[in-house]
């Protein structure tokens, strides 16, 4: 049913002409490295990928889903075969039959990234060995990768980035006759498929023909000296990691150089290689650390690199501008960006109300809007070893469940009881003994040994609490603008995690459950951005009202591991009692959560002249991992350590 | 066992919106779903299986496991391929188009389809046992809650959806069919987010609230407690209304195939795009798409700028947000200024 016959054409995808040229050099040449797509939803990525069937030629395109198990992945033992011959053989899974052919990869952002790797690496390494099963076995296997993916949903990691040897945006059509025509081409089709393909059966032709004749030609292509230099002088520039970026850039350009009927490299073939191979390895220079890049110059965020390293998106884009020519796709991209921003400063404009920034501890309200541009940070967690079976939903660790829910990834022999049977690995497990057993007019018998436990896997989200100071010190120079961008970012971080987040905010004598603890990030935004500030910082009232929160979240969740998420300037000056210190009764409790084993990281807002440094010694009571906002908007990687008491 | 009669479609009082979302994606199947999001004990899920009532017949391989069009010869399983080529399709039998339900509890493998482990353990010999999706083929898949569905289901989910094709390639099995499903799902919005991208892919969503008015609020409960009361009189006082609707969505799904869009509808369509900034291009077709379903409904052949004003109302809201859980919400004046310039 892998039917590829009846997708829409190639040639009918209006625009995405990057997307379209760099799979078209991936079909050409698979030394080439692969290709990741990456784009919005509804930017024709897969359309794109499907319609490349009709261009390969002989070649197939096979579909790896998500939801693969390994048996089928890698490959297994011939249940037939074993049953029928008692003999253990190996029968191919996705990875043989994918050899000489093209794997397509829907939203492998979402793949399990150990089955990616493995995808990636058995690939590079051009052989297949497995070991499982009862079988010992080794064939040779090479394929073209071919990944889509929303960034949205989560970014590659670099190393896994940097398997891939292309790398290309879908873009947003902005033209409005170019958007009419997407709309009555999808009408057309979707009226008469078949009658549509046909009408663009000459271009379809013509395509296949031009890649059957460079990939014919491919071989005769030669790499001058000369060409050999440029090849370096671009990765050196780009400081790419590794000597990967180097053979993929030279493959690329000899595909370029096929495609256009020539035996032979140009220096124009080269500069558009580098637009394909380059921007997603790009690394940051090993200069000595250069002085704050000034924030006029914010570079819009190149999806590959802006959520992991935000400063070297930054300078990865200057140094391209100095060194190579600036690929016209995230020339697009700026624009779009900028456009973006220009709405978002306009939103969050009407949304500040005129104040004085000089006014400190103001009685007045007022409501900051969230600075939409602060980095999003990459927090690790380092819970210790999980040991214990956990319950729970999100996508922060990966866990064994004791649930029958879960993705079913291996079977193992059982350790325990079987409680959850692995069907399918069971009758592997039973098949090459068939012959020698007893059957009742059944094809296999199977016995106590043959049992196989399924391990499951789930991904378990963290509890984020955020405990945030709303009082009018933070309202001060647009400092709540930035906390709120640090908040939303790491918000967004907690949406991809799939995390749970609650939020706590404290100003005047009292604070406040802005959000109880909830799957919802979207309501968490919502009540961030409505957030006031004004007043004064009863700062042991937050951190109560936290270990309130958090300890009726146990309760219910024992198996929980909550964060604690404080941000403040650490200016507590406010009690409920009156005649208590504000600083000590803070202190009191910041050592109770200590004492209580609340993992907590304490973020420092205070940029004021004379730093008073409260919140550090608040942290150090807590136990908890200490930040500064600066650190944070640098992007910093912030490392959450389990808080193991006192 | 008697089947207990379910409570009338025409019978849910307000809610037009939900009632029109639904109908239009019976009309037409290839719309691309619905989304409806409300709080709990607003007939969400009444709507939804009330609906099987309306449903209409449609023509099938007979003995097909996932009840292939015989017209279609795009979107055949393997099997059928094979008649196809070698002796044409022409075993044919009638089916009700029906409601199938994913419990939000559903497994994978009950989803997709596993190793038939019956077969294989008599037989040693590998079989696909078909899953929720092949039921789906051609149905619709109600997803209850989906808000709540494990992420790995989510994602099958967005597979199949986007290819129409449910890949299976696991427990031992690899095996591939057709899975083209209207997706309807509900979901209480306290409860939890939908992923964009799942969210992405249902053509049109609706919130649906507490009726606010004295008097439909009073007919709500008269008529639940005359449906409870008796049942079966109940349903036969809305026989007839029922089967009107019922004529009424089969004479539009006729109708559909000669709908036409003039080219100044595609223009405000593209500019209303632009202007709003959507991301990709799926609210563009779809918003024409459903257009044209609701001039089929209307009993016409062209699309006007009505039908655009409503198919925007249902097609765009969830559309709006440009990041992962930005607040999105749609500027009705922005569009009728757009739709009617």
């Amino acid at each position: 049913m892998s039917n590829y016959n009846y997708c829409y054409p190639f040639a009918a995808v209006v625009g995405q002409k990057q997307a379209k040229r760099a799979l078209k050099i991936a079909l050409v040449n698979p030394k080439a490295g692969g290709l990741l797509i990456s784009g919005v939803t509804g930017t024709a990525k897969s359309v794109l990928v499907r319609s490349a069937a009709m261009l390969a030629g002989s070649r197939k395109i096979i579909n790896l889903p998500l939801n693969v198990t390994e048996d089928m992945l890698f490959g297994s033992i011939d249940l037939e075969y074993a049953v029928s011959q008692g003999e253990r053989r190996f029968e191919s899974g996705l990875l043989g039959r994918a050899d000489g052919n093209i794997l397509y990869i829907d939203e492998v952002n979402l793949l399990r990234p150990e089955l990616l790797t493995a995808v990636l690496d058995i690939n590079i390494a051009g052989e297949n060995r497995v070991e499982r099963d009862g079988i010992s076995f080794a064939h040779k296997t090479e394929y073209t990768v071919i990944g889509t993916m929303d960034p949205h949903e989560g970014l590659l990691p670099n190393h896994l980035l940097d398997r891939f040897g292309l790398f290309v945006e879908t873009e947003n059509l902005k033209d409005k006759e170019q958007r009419k025509i997407i709309m009555q081409r999808l009408l057309d089709f979707s009226r008469d498929r078949i009658a549509f393909i046909q009408s663009y059966r000459k271009e379809t032709e013509q395509l296949k023909v031009q890649i059957a004749k460079a990939r014919e030609l491919l071989p005769e292509v030669e790499i001058s000296e000369a060409m050999m230099e440029l090849v370096v002088q671009y990765c050196t520039q780009a400081f790419c990691a590794g000597h990967r970026a180097d053979l993929y850039l030279l493959e690329t350009a000899r595909a370029i150089a096929a495609l256009a009927e020539r035996t032979y490299i140009l220096p124009k073939d080269m500069e558009e290689a580098a637009m394909y191979v380059l921007p997603h390895r790009m690394r940051k220079p090993p200069e000595p650390e250069s002085e704050e890049e000034e924030p006029a110059q914010e570079e819009p965020e190149e999806q590959e690199e802006n959520t992991d390293l935000p400063d070297d998106a930054d300078e990865a884009e200057n140094d391209q501008e100095n060194s190579l020519p600036p690929p016209p796709a995230s020339q697009e991209a700026d624009n779009e960006n900028n456009t973006d921003e220009n709405n978002d400063s306009n939103e969050n404009d009407k949304k500040t109300p005129d104040s004085d920034p000089q006014i400190n501890s103001s009685q007045e309200d007022k409501v900051d809007g969230i600075d939409m541009h602060f980095p999003i940070p990459k927090m690790i967690l380092d819970m210790g070893r999980d040991q214990v079976n956990r319950k729970g939903s999100g996508k922060r660790s990966l866990t064994k469940t004791d649930l029958k829910q879960g993705r079913y990834v291996r079977a193992e022999i059982p350790k325990n009881k079987v409680d959850d049977l692995a069907f399918d690995a069971t009758i592997r497990a039973a098949a090459p003994y068939q012959r020698h057993r007893e059957k009742n007019n059944c094809a296999i018998n199977i016995q106590q040994g043959d049992l196989r436990q399924r391990v499951r896997e789930k991904r378990i989200g963290t509890t984020f609490l955020f405990v945030v100071d709303a009082s009018g010190s933070m309202g001060a120079q647009e400092r709540m603008r930035a906390v709120k961008g640090a908040i939303f970012a790491m918000l967004q971080e907690a949406y991809q995690k799939r995390d749970k987040v609650g939020m706590i905010a404290f100003r005047r004598k009292v604070a406040e459950e802005l959000l109880p603890i909830t799957r919802s990030v979207d309501l968490a935004q919502k009540r961030l951005a409505e957030l006031p500030t004004g007043g004064k910082t009863p700062l042991a009232e937050g951190l109560a009202q936290a270990f309130i929160s958090l300890d009726m979240l146990k309760r219910k969740e024992p198996d929980a591991e909550p964060v604690l998420v404080l941000v403040t300037d650490g200016r507590a000056n406010s009690v409920v009692q009156e005649g208590e210190d504000p600083v000590e009764s803070a202190m009191k409790l910041a050592k109770q959560i200590h004492k209580a084993k609340i993992t907590s990281i304490v973020i420092d807002t205070e940029t004021d002249f004379i730093k008073l440094g409260v919140a550090q010694q608040i942290a150090a009571a807590m136990g908890a991992n200490y930040y500064k906002l600066k650190q944070l908007s640098q992007g910093d990687i912030l490392h959450i350590v389990r808080n193991i008491g006192i | 066992m008697k089947r207990r009669g379910v409570f009338p479609f025409t019978a849910i009082v307000g809610q037009e919106d939900m009632k029109l979302s639904l109908i239009l994606n019976v009309i037409n199947p290839a719309l691309g779903g619905v989304l409806i999001k409300g709080e709990k004990g607003t007939a969400k899920s009444t709507a939804v299986r009330a609906l099987a009532e309306l449903l209409p017949a449609m023509e099938a391989v007979k003995g097909c496991r996932f009840h292939c069009d015989p017209v279609q010869e795009s979107f055949l399983c393997d099997d059928c391929t094979e008649k196809f080529h070698k002796d044409g399709l022409s075993d044919i039998e009638t089916l009700k188009m029906r409601v199938v339900e994913l419990p939000v509890s559903a497994t994978e493998d009950r989803v997709v389809g596993t190793l038939d482990v019956e077969y294989a353990i008599k037989k040693g010999e590998k079989k696909f046992e078909p899953g929720l999706l092949a039921q789906a083929n051609r149905n619709i898949l109600y997803v209850d809650e989906i808000n709540l569905l494990d992420d790995h289901v989510v994602d099958v989910l967005l597979d199949a959806a986007a290819m129409g094709v449910n890949t299976v390639e696991r427990e031992g099995v690899s095996y591939s069919h057709p899975a083209r499903f209207v997706l309807v799902g509900t979901m209480n919005p306290e409860e939890g987010d939908i992923r964009p991208q799942l969210l992405d892919r249902f053509a049109l969503s609706v919130t649906v609230t507490g009726e606010h008015d004295r008097d439909n609020r009073k007919e709500v409960i008269k008529r639940r407690l005359a449906y409870e009361a008796d049942p079966e009189g109940f349903i036969a006082a809305y026989q007839k209304e029922q089967e009107e609707l019922a004529q009424k969505i089969v004479a539009a799904g006729k109708l559909l195939p000669e709908v036409t869009v003039a080219d100044d509808m595609l223009d405000k369509v593209a500019g209303l795009a632009i202007d709003l900034g959507v991301d990709g291009h799926r609210s563009d077709i779809t918003l024409i798409k459903t257009a044209m379903t609701m001039a089929a409904f209307q009993g016409r052949k062209n699309v006007e700028t009505e039908d655009l004003k409503i198919a925007a109302r249902l097609a765009l809201p969830h559309r709006m947000r440009r990041r992962p859980f930005e607040d999105g919400t749609l500027d009705m004046e922005k569009v009728l200024a757009a739709l009617e310039g």
